[in-house]
């Protein structure tokens, strides 16, 4: 069989995993309109559920959540017309559900039964959040504008490792009073301004390792010594799993903050495990871990505590103390059952923080079981979107970057999700897109738009032969 | 790196596998644990914002079902307001729904009232699906609304003259609970206010009050059976042998000189007959000196063996609220059997247990375990086996003497003189010797069936401090039964 390759479904088998040859935006469209269809639904149905009226602001919320999503999509269409169809409309889905569950938690009790006002939370946090949105979607488009090859970070390897531990390290080294909100040191606060640098650190250090790490693999993935049937790296090459060691144990010690630590360190180790293919690598940091984990357990409280309240969250005093927060959600879950009570008609305000690190059990509690599943879902075909972006595309650099980048929402929901479910001990962290606050939902958009630039360049056909007068064709010989 | 990363896609999908098994767990199979957990908020504010289940008094059949415990809306809010139609003269059965806690039946049956029972699932999906409001489980109570309010009315009498007393009815051939009363007592509506600070108060007041009122003198509270227990001690001695039947002879010396030395009298030291008088005889008399010779022959451990058989000495039994145990201790010492057999030293019975009693001798061979709510059709179970047809039929008949024979202790106050011909009652009186030294009062006791012949109803009686059996705790057990069964 001879044919010219004009298109793309002739591609040899080579790259038999680029199944879908074309752009898919009409696909991608359709979703987005399901997805503003499903958060317009939900919005409806936290009035009808609070007092059998349709919500206040329903057209102008709607609106400007639907020319938010739109806008995303027309700058795809322009600039990433080959990525994946389904990771914008995901991700607006998610976002669109988080914006209802924070205008809802605002709302509070039901039947003019105010409930508890959340003190955490102020009359404008759903305009916020809806700006927030709009800051996140144009971060979106504003890295897919700027970055038209995911390759070009990699000239900036070093720079933004360095930018990454400067954004991690801003609130260690900033006074408490500038610094930290309920004991953790994770913030920038000046003024008005509230800023979580760890949401974009983890994306400059994504960046970072993918670019050192495909520079240096060859090297990590040298054998040493072998010892039980596996082979250790050289001992000269242990440096940057102790420098990412180390560092997770300073925001640890310095920041408190667990699950930001275990975020990164696990990032890491994804990361130096796709690019050397070395089973060893992980052993080396599991075994750093549960060293650190250890060590962390025994001289600082908070995180010994921490186990005892994932361990024991009924025993003694914990329900009403230290546990409060865990068994609130917990409860709220099981209040909710399979079904769920329906938006607006149970008690999510009960638990603390509900809208930011607990927003999941509020949807569990509210949703139910079947709702969340879906949700768990969705962040599962997120992850999986990404990661086949990241098989399918051949260039190392964007492979390892997207495998990094996927693998990190997937460890965060993880974190995050088994934190407040009772998996894992619990660790505050953001929940991508759903958590109130505007650096974790600027960040995820921007983790996005990586991911869609890297579907880009996977997908995208190969060039078009040039068609010199017929003397030069590229002709395959089947 | 291709492989690398379908194996890290791996462990992805296995972090969410983890997490959705994970909220399955919690979701579907811990709800109901996690709803049951101590201080659960979600379920305590759901309570006043669905209709609770009533809890109803159905004993006196259908038709004259009485609602003692029952839930309507506030006006102008989104709550349901609890309210006791008759509240201290059921407070003991149905026990408070407060938002500090809950006791009595509202807290037995709390899953049921408050429709969160695993059984009420399929129910409650129903209702959800069709659009009905969620709305508690009623619980039917075997509880007579007659013979409770009889019995309330009788020991009000008994707590104006300064006496704590209590009074329990049982159907004997169900086990299935008529009347369940104890004074003083409490107002349950006091305790559905939804002011915290108010309702502190109220409970603090309650609970600081000297006379108790929160305590449940029916199935909580203990008291010496006194000469009651004879009823005991005739059975065990008819079971094993060691006295033929109740025209045997005993033994009955005034004094009667015990193995270590001490000297055990009849009341006021009378001569128990004749001084060698037949059982039956001495058991109308109710004779000290006698029942004390028969109980140093069974001895100890055969008294207490008997007593297990008629339901003491067991701590796990619930109606469904927990009863305390009813104590009869081991006495190896012989001369201390003799005060076992008659109902002192450390025998610790309830009101609940003296009711059994009575139920246990015509029942023939067993002991129903009472039951208060008839929910799932409580079927009635058997507690234990107690004595046989005719050792059961023996002390009946002793049982209808104390009330038949002119000189039986409860001719007068349980027999003709005040019922006529209207019905036999079938008793055994007891006056307990109280406190150190004896000092106290004494604590009036009446146990009973009737009608003798085929008993529907018996009743436990005690009233402490009353005195005598038959002048303080017998006139009410008759009050009790006359309006169970309808006589004027």
């Amino acid at each position: 069989m001879t044919t010219i390759s004009s298109h793309p479904a002739a591609r040899p088998a080579a790259d038999a995993v680029v199944a879908m040859p074309r752009g898919r935006r009409q696909t991608e469209l359709l979703m987005l309109v399901f997805a503003v269809g499903v958060v317009l639904l939900a919005y409806a149905s936290v009035g009808l559920g609070l007092n059998g009226k349709l919500p206040a602001g329903i057209a102008e919320y709607g609106l400007a959540f639907a020319v938010i999503v739109f806008a995303a999509h027309l700058a795809v269409r322009r600039l990433t017309p080959w990525a994946d169809p389904l990771l914008l409309p995901l991700a607006a889905l998610l976002n669109g559900l988080g914006i209802v569950m924070i205008y809802r938690l605002q709302q509070s009790g039901r039947n003019g039964n105010p409930g508890f006002q959340i003190s955490t939370m102020t009359a404008s946090s759903t305009t916020q959040q809806v700006l927030y949105s709009a800051l996140g979607v144009a971060a979106f488009v504003g890295v897919l504008a700027f970055i038209r090859e995911v390759r070009v970070l990699q000239r900036y390897t070093y720079t933004l490792g360095a930018a990454g531990l400067f954004l991690l390290a801003i609130p260690a080294l900033l006074p408490a009073s500038h610094s930290a909100i309920n004991g953790a040191k994770v913030w920038i606060l000046l003024g008005p301004i509230k800023l979580e640098p760890g949401e974009f650190a983890k994306l400059a250090l994504a960046v970072f390792f993918a670019g050192y790490l495909v520079a240096k693999r060859d090297v990590l993935a040298l054998a040493g010594r072998r010892f039980l049937g596996i082979d250790l790296p050289r001992g000269r090459d242990l440096g940057p799993v102790l420098i990412a060691w180390a560092a997770s144990l300073l925001i640890l010690i310095f920041e408190t903050d667990i699950g930001m630590s275990a975020l990164f360190f696990g990032l890491f180790l994804a990361m130096i495990y796709v690019a050397t293919q070395r089973t060893s690598w992980l052993l080396i940091g599991v075994a750093l871990f549960l060293f650190g984990a250890f060590v962390a357990s025994n001289l600082i409280g908070h995180v010994g505590e921490r186990f005892d309240i994932w361990l024991h969250p009924f025993a003694g005093l914990n329900p009403t103390h230290n546990a409060y927060q865990l068994v609130q959600g917990l409860e709220g879950m099981g209040f909710g059952g399979i079904l769920g009570t329906g938006l607006g008609q149970g008690q999510p305000f009960l638990t603390p923080l509900a809208q930011s690190d607990f927003i999941v059990t509020a949807f569990g509690e509210e949703l139910g079981l079947a709702g969340l599943m879906a949700m768990l879902l969705i962040f599962g075909l997120m992850v999986q979107r990404g990661l086949r972006a990241a098989i399918s595309v051949r260039d190392p650099f964007s492979k390892l970057l997207g495998g990094g980048l996927a693998f990190v929402i997937a460890l965060q929901v993880f974190i995050i999700v088994g934190g407040v479910t009772g998996l894992i001990p619990l660790t505050g962290i953001t929940t991508p897109f759903l958590s109130q606050g505007g650096s974790s939902l600027v960040a995820s958009w921007a983790l996005i738009a990586l991911l869609m630039r890297i579907s880009d360049a996977a997908r995208r056909p190969a060039p078009q032969p040039i068609q010199d007068e017929g003397m030069t064709q590229v002709v395959r010989a089947g | 790196m291709n492989r690398a990363l379908f194996r890290l896609s791996l462990a992805c999908l296995a972090m969410f596998v983890l997490l959705l098994l994970n909220v399955n767990y919690v979701q579907a199979f811990q709800a109901n644990s996690l709803a049951g957990e101590p201080g659960n908020s979600r379920v305590f504010d759901q309570q006043f914002q669905y209709q609770r289940g009533s809890i109803i008094a159905v004993g006196d059949g259908s038709g004259h079902e009485v609602t003692i415990a029952g839930s309507r809306p506030v006006k102008g809010t989104n709550t349901y307001h609890r309210y006791y139609p008759s509240g201290p003269a059921y407070a003991p059965v149905t026990g408070y729904d407060s938002i500090f806690g809950k006791t009595g039946i509202e807290g037995a049956e709390q899953k049921y009232l408050a429709g969160t029972a695993s059984s009420l699932t399929v129910h409650n999906l129903i209702g959800l699906l069709t659009g009905k409001p969620k709305q508690g489980a009623t619980v039917n109570l075997t509880i007579s609304a007659k013979a409770q309010q009889a019995a309330y009315q009788a020991l009000l009498n008994e707590q104006q003259q300064g006496h704590d007393a209590a009074a329990v009815a049982i159907d004997p051939r169900t086990g299935a609970i008529l009347a369940l009363a104890s004074v003083p007592t409490f107002d349950p509506n006091k305790y559905t206010t939804l002011d915290g600070a108010k309702l502190d108060k109220i409970d603090k007041q309650y609970r600081l009050d000297p006379a108790q009122p929160l305590l449940n003198r029916a199935i909580n509270a203990t008291f010496p059976p006194g000469s009651s227990f004879k009823l005991v001690t005739s059975s065990a001695a008819f079971s094993t042998g060691k006295v033929a039947g109740p025209n045997a002879t005993v033994n009955a010396p005034q004094p009667f000189t015990l193995p270590n030395g001490h000297q055990l009298n009849n009341d006021n030291g009378q001569i128990c007959g004749n001084g060698h008088p037949q059982v039956i005889e001495a058991f109308w008399l109710s004779c000290n000196t006698a029942f004390g010779q028969i109980g140093i022959n069974l001895g100890g451990a055969t008294l207490r063996d008997y007593a297990s058989r008629f339901g003491m000495n067991s701590s796990n039994l619930t109606i469904p609220m927990p009863v305390s145990p009813s104590v009869v201790p081991l006495n190896t010492d012989r001369s201390l059997s003799a005060y076992t057999a008659i109902g002192q030293l450390d025998d610790q019975l309830t009101p609940l247990q003296e009711a059994m009693d009575a139920a246990a001798i015509y029942l023939v061979q067993s002991v129903q375990a009472p039951d208060l709510s008839t929910i799932q059709s409580a079927s009635p179970s058997v507690l234990s086996q107690a004595v046989s047809q005719q050792v059961a039929n023996e002390v009946a008949q002793m049982m209808i003497q104390v009330t038949q024979n002119p000189a039986g202790t409860a001719y007068q106050t349980a027999g003709p003189p005040t019922l006529g011909n209207s019905v036999v009652i079938a008793g055994k009186t007891g006056t307990a010797e109280n406190g150190v030294n004896n000092v106290g009062l004494n604590d009036a006791v009446f146990t009973c069936f009737a009608p003798a012949a085929s008993p529907t109803i018996a009743v436990g009686v005690i009233v402490k401090g009353g005195g005598f059996g038959a002048d303080a705790a017998a006139p009410i057990a008759v009050q009790i039964i006359k309006a169970y069964l309808g006589l004027h």
